[in-house]
């Protein structure tokens, strides 16, 4: 099952390659992104019923499943929307095709490593995986090789590569921590062998690690100060890859950090993670404000509601309390979701106005109704309006800050969330209602577009209202593994 | 080995004063090469096949492949070099020399007693370095060598204090490193179409 969710995306990738037309590269991969989508959800089903599946080197448990299945959904969305957004985006023309199949195997590429990222045991497995994202994605960013696309892309290698190398620096060091504890410490850097001895390992080699780590890792989740790449790489990227590395990339850079600290917190307490955790997210929800209230470009907009976002969760996995770990982690699937389908429907309209920014996209609603209303539907479903889901996990989150006993923490980030709110809000309804300033051409979103968009916009609102029992089981499961239950 | 990490240690100082694109690559190979090589002294102390097998991936990614993708690079990249650098290189020697004092004093602190301690700092030096370089360099060439120099730094980190990584994550990083070079020679050369050259202070347009 876990070999099949690898081999998927690759299956694709060599298919789109020997593909004559462009419509059946667009075929193969919806059907592709189709399949792979079942398959994780295949397998988290098995995960569920049958419990833990280790193979070494890989092993799936409630933890990689929550996480499997965002990416299984944002999978979905990404490949269906990109069906008609990639029609729009490349024209008929020679050296199309070539453009089209380049995206394609691209774009499940990156796939590929996301999933692989979460199927590892290895925490150097893991690094390699992580920063096999990187690389996929960065030439996606760079997909029109442009001004900005080029620039874009030359930053997100640069700053993410730094970053991560210091991640490489501080999984050495928990290396050595592991080698250091003595005879019986297992397999090298195997995560459960880590989790197992983590009382033996010596704290303050540590502590210093996490340092490494958190910073590391950081720069690819997005925390501030070393979000400088975020905003330029999601805001150059195709729409659908912008919505993957925000909804899915992310997610997946922050599974990577959990894990290690579940390692961290058994060896040196969670004494010396909370203020850490805490600090840097307030700080990136804090940073992240300024910018969401003067925003020209509307993706770049919605780029620094991420930075807030992951700032939000890092907030709450500082605070460790178990109603704040699984507000953290049903945050996390909701950001997915929502924030996803909003880069999709912000690309659709960069491309029926033919401009990024905020100030010349007027009267949404009236020159396409449903795209309009979607987009309205997601900017308050993402600001945390009941009664969509992502209201439900900032409850818990704001909930958690004050039951815990970090009531300025608490005030201080409902107070941001208010001004995020007012930012986003004022400029997405500027957008949505304003009087239109000509004649735009009736922008129709294509089919599978239109389903993409469904699906997210039923998974929003359901998350709010009613948790399926399963999905809460794989909810209460994984943050029990981060709690350590 | 000491010999090794004096060597090592000079190439990282030649690398803070060149400013020639094609100079510098070979610099970088050189210290490739020695990395390789300290790996097979450690495998023929320990005697195990192992660091046998590192040192050739090692060789045949970082002083054979990396350097032929930057070589063709810079052939097309005629009359590009540095110039108005953050620092001049009298000034980026002497920042290297502090770093080095740094990487002593870090290692000092936080791994008191390590036994490969001069390996290790050189090791530190070697990263921080590597930094430094892609700091204050504005060539994109320039800059893929610093990185390459502090993945250089780390590799030795992992040698000298838990004998190297796992050989199946040690080909996972390598094979990371290779394909990163590959993706950053992509970008310089349409850098170099797209803006008329390859100097990455140009990129500015992104902002807020």
């Amino acid at each position: 099952m876990i070999y099949g969710a690898l081999a998927m995306p690759i299956c694709a990738a060599v298919l789109t390659l020997t593909a004559a037309t462009r419509s059946s590269v667009k075929q193969i991969n919806m059907l592709g992104g189709l399949s792979t989508s079942f398959i994780l959800f295949g397998l988290v089903y098995s995960v569920q019923a049958g419990g833990i599946l280790a193979a070494p080197p890989l092993y799936v448990d409630s933890l990689s499943c929550l996480l499997l299945v965002v990416i299984a959904v944002l999978n979905l969305t990404a490949f269906l929307f990109s069906a008609s957004y990639m029609e729009k985006e490349l024209h008929e023309g020679p050296g199309s095709l070539g453009a089209l199949k380049r995206y394609y195997v691209l774009l499940n590429t990156f796939a590929f490593t996301m999933i692989s990222v979460l199927v590892v045991e290895n925490l150097g497995l893991m690094w390699v995986c992580v920063e096999a994202t990187t690389l996929a994605s960065a030439l996606l960013v760079a997909f029109h090789f442009n001004r900005a696309g080029i620039e874009a892309a030359w930053k997100y290698v640069m700053v993410c590569t730094v970053g991560i190398c210091l991640a490489l620096f501080g999984t050495i060091l928990l290396y050595y921590a592991q080698v250091s504890a003595g005879p019986g410490a297992g397999e090298a850097l195997s995560w459960l062998a880590l989790r197992d001895i983590s009382s033996r390992l010596d704290p303050g080699m540590l502590k210093l690690a996490f340092a490494c780590i958190i910073v590391g890792y950081g720069t690819k989740v997005g925390l501030a100060p070393m979000h400088t790449w975020l905003p330029d790489a999601h805001s150059q990227a195709p729409s659908p890859v912008s919505g993957l590395l925000s909804g899915a990339l992310l997610s997946c850079a922050l599974y990577v950090v959990m894990r290690n600290l579940v390692i961290v917190k058994g060896a040196v307490g969670a004494e010396f993670i909370q203020p850490m955790l805490m600090g840097l997210g307030l700080f990136s929800v804090m940073v992240a404000v300024p910018f969401l209230l003067v925003q020209h470009d509307i993706k770049r907009l919605l780029a620094y509601s991420s930075v807030e976002h992951m700032g939000m969760i890092t907030l709450a996995l500082g605070i460790g309390t178990p109603l704040a770990v699984y507000g953290a982690l049903f945050h996390i699937f909701n950001h997915a979701v929502a924030k996803s389908a909003l880069f999709y429907l912000a690309g659709h309209l960069s491309q029926e106005y033919r401009t990024r920014h905020i100030l010349r996209i007027r009267g949404v609603v009236a020159n396409m109704p449903f795209g309009g209303a979607a987009f309205v539907l997601f900017a308050l479903a993402i600001t945390g309006v009941p009664p969509f889901g992502v209201f439900a996990s900032k409850f818990m989150i704001a909930w958690a800050a004050f039951a815990g006993g970090y009531k300025l923490a608490g005030a201080v980030l409902l107070t941001l969330l208010a001004a995020v709110f007012a930012g986003m809000v004022y400029y997405c309804f500027q957008m949505a209602f304003s009087k239109p300033a000509g004649p735009v051409h009736q922008g129709k979103l294509g089919k599978p577009a239109m389903a993409a968009v469904l699906l997210s916009a039923a998974i929003v609102i359901t998350s709010g209202l009613y948790l399926p029992e399963p999905f809460k089981l794989v909810l209460e499961q994984a943050a029990a593994v981060i709690s350590g239950g | 080995m000491n010999l090794l990490i004096i060597l090592l240690m000079f190439t990282a100082f030649w690398l803070t004063r060149t400013t020639d694109l094609r100079n510098a690559v070979t610099v970088f190979l050189v210290q490739s090469a020695m990395v390789a090589a300290a790996c097979l002294v450690v495998g023929a102390e320990t005697g195990e096949t192992h660091f046998f097998l590192a040192a050739l991936l090692t060789l045949v990614i970082k002083a054979v492949l990396i350097p032929y993708a930057l070589y063709r690079i810079v052939g097309r990249l005629r009359r590009e070099r540095e110039e108005e650098s953050l620092l001049s290189p009298n000034y980026s020697s002497l920042a290297a020399a502090f770093a080095v004092v740094l990487a002593y004093g870090f290692i000092d602190r936080a791994l008191p007693g390590v036994i490969s301690r001069d390996a290790l700092a050189a090791a530190m030096s070697l990263i921080l370095i590597g930094l430094q370089i892609i700091i204050i360099r504005h060539q994109a060439v320039l800059q893929i060598v610093g990185l390459s120099t502090l993945e250089n730094g780390l590799y030795l980190v992992s040698l000298s204090v838990t004998k190297g990584l796992p050989l199946i994550i040690e080909f996972g990083i390598l094979l990371d490193v290779l394909i990163a070079v590959v993706v950053l020679v992509i970008l310089t050369y349409r850098l170099k179409i797209s803006w008329l050259s390859t100097d990455t202070s140009l990129l500015q347009k992104l902002k807020g």
